[in-house]
């Protein structure tokens, strides 16, 4: 099967976490395009094409910060899973955020996986690259850019 | 009706310096107006500015404790239709502390003793009412040091309170900029390494092992603030599986110091498991990082003593001096620098604090050279509280 390059929201208003997750992805073997966004109503517009991302691509995979600006990431989470089209990307939720209430409250609204953003850098690239590699390599999944 | 106010004759000139105000206001229970007065009088020859009321029946006093807030209340025991005790159940209800001195005719030696352990403040005779003003004086006196204390100790709650929520608040704000700067000095260490000039390495290597060592000291920071704030209720614990878990999580550092861990069977506890956990795991790990020459050999066990189970940890490292004993135990005390021993002084106090919400207490003997043994002491299962 061939694809064309996968496609990744990554929607953090973290300019350097953005930079960092890029660069991983950038030079892993899997070519992924990440796309990024910094708070929740553009993560939203960009998810339903409009304004300015009419021309966006739907994603294979979005990366989702919890604490955001305008809409957090709960409410972008609870867009993504209400929508019968996008409720089919697989989203992983990075944050610093370890609250017990923050992980459970994500899974309950959908999130297909909770991931702790690590505090060192090892452990980042490690974490961003099975990351990528799992949801976007072992993992079955429905056919991607159907609408 | 008898409660009009029998005001004190010498009110401006009289102060007694006990007296906040300067001047005492007594509630007297008495169906005598003639008694009523008399006490009065003997308190004002003794220099006491006092004014009075008084009740005659449990609503006028419930009514008279509510509106006027005396001092002091001075009840007759045997009274129409009830006794003066029943006001110290009135105070209590109305969770009003009042000294209740009972002045009243013969009372008998049981009668008495029951009407303190009650909480009657004190009792004196009518017909010896010259201990009167004395036996004021002092239940004044007991009662400014009882809201003294109950102030020092909530003052003492709330600023603990304080303290820890600020340690949470800050601990975890900071895990996030301080996630970006040892992030990116090791991403600066990895890309550059070798590329600038001869001392950028060393000082990058600085400023990532700094931002390392201070992520450490937050967690453990957070770890500390948490005891408190999380506290589970408390079940029945296996310890031998509590060590279990902590020899587990300290897999790498046995194996790399070749260290022997020996214990006996371990009796069943009623403790928060994964706070027990944690107490083992950094009593263990600190009698690896302190270790002597030889292998650490480390032995652990428990014993039933008395109320208590007290439990040990004992170990062949380089041990401590009588004087830091104590020491040990208070946050961020360290006994060594960092290129000794890496810590920050917290894991012990982690101990202490866990150990102490248990209801138990943590100590250690030791001699520099010849190990340590830490023990801690929890209470045996009736004597222990529950945590919300």
């Amino acid at each position: 099967m061939t694809k064309s390059k996968p496609e990744i929201l990554m929607v953090d208003d973290n300019p350097a976490d953005i930079d960092l997750t890029s660069e991983v992805l950038a030079q892993s073997e899997g070519h992924f395009h990440v796309n990024a966004v910094n708070d929740g109503v553009e993560a939203i517009s960009f998810l339903h094409r409009q304004g300015k991302y009419a021309k966006a691509p739907v994603p294979d995979l979005v990366v989702l910060d919890l604490n955001l600006p305008r809409k957090d990431g709960c409410e972008v989470l609870s867009n993504i899973k209400a929508d019968p089209v996008l409720a089919k990307i697989p989203v992983v939720i990075f944050t610093t955020s370890e609250a017990r209430s923050d992980i459970a409250r994500s899974y309950k609204l959908g999130a297909n996986c909770y991931l702790r953003k690590p505090g060192n850098l090892p452990e980042f690239v490690a974490a961003v690259q099975s990351m990528a590699t799992f949801w976007l390599g072992f993992a079955s999944l429905p056919q991607r850019g159907k609408r | 009706m008898l409660t009009e106010t029998i005001a004190s004759d010498e009110k401006v000139t009289t102060q007694d310096p006990e007296q906040g105000r300067g001047e005492l206001h007594a509630l007297i229970v008495e169906d005598e107006r003639a008694d009523a007065e008399l006490a009065l009088r003997v308190l004002r020859e003794a220099g006491l500015s006092a004014t009075g009321d008084v009740a005659q029946t449990p609503e006028e006093f419930t009514e008279l404790v509510r509106k006027k807030l005396p001092d002091v209340i001075l009840a007759d025991y045997k009274l129409p239709g009830w006794n003066g005790m029943e006001s110290v159940e009135i105070l209590r209800q109305e969770g009003l502390d009042i000294p209740v001195i009972l002045v009243s005719g013969a009372l008998g030696e049981l009668t008495a003793v029951e009407c303190i352990k009650q909480g009657a403040a004190d009792y004196v005779l009518k017909d010896q009412l010259g201990r009167l003003p004395e036996s004021v004086r002092r239940a004044m006196r007991e009662k400014a040091l009882r809201q003294e204390n109950k102030q020092a100790q909530e003052d003492l709650a709330r600023s603990n309170r304080d303290l820890e929520q600020f340690a949470y608040v800050a601990s975890h704000d900071l895990q996030e900029p301080l996630r970006m700067v040892a992030t990116y000095t090791q991403l600066l260490a990895e890309r550059y390494a070798g590329k600038l000039d001869s001392n950028a390495d060393k000082y990058i290597h600085y400023a990532v092992e700094g931002a390392l060592r201070m992520q450490k000291l937050v967690q453990d920071l957070l770890a500390f603030s948490r005891v408190g704030r999380q506290g589970r209720a408390l079940e029945n614990v296996d310890s031998n599986a509590v060590l279990q878990v902590a020899l587990k999580n300290l897999e790498a550092a046995i194996q790399e110091s070749g260290t022997k861990v020996e214990h006996a069977q371990l009796p069943q506890v009623i403790a928060d498991s994964s706070q027990l956990v944690q107490v083992f795991q950094n009593l263990i790990g600190n009698a690896i990082k302190f270790r002597g020459a030889e292998p650490p050999l480390i032995r652990v066990g428990a014993e039933s003593m008395g109320q208590e189970l007290v439990f040990s940890v004992a170990d062949n490292g380089i041990g401590i001096a009588p004087e830091d004993r104590e020491q040990v135990f208070v946050i961020f005390r360290r006994l060594h620098t960092h290129a000794e021993y890496a810590g920050n002084g917290i894991g012990l106090s982690i101990c202490k604090k866990i150990i102490e919400q248990h209801g138990g207490r943590i100590w250690v003997e030791s001699e520099p050279g010849r190990g340590s043994i830490f023990y801690f002491g929890l209470p045996a299962k009736a004597s222990i509280q529950q945590r919300g």
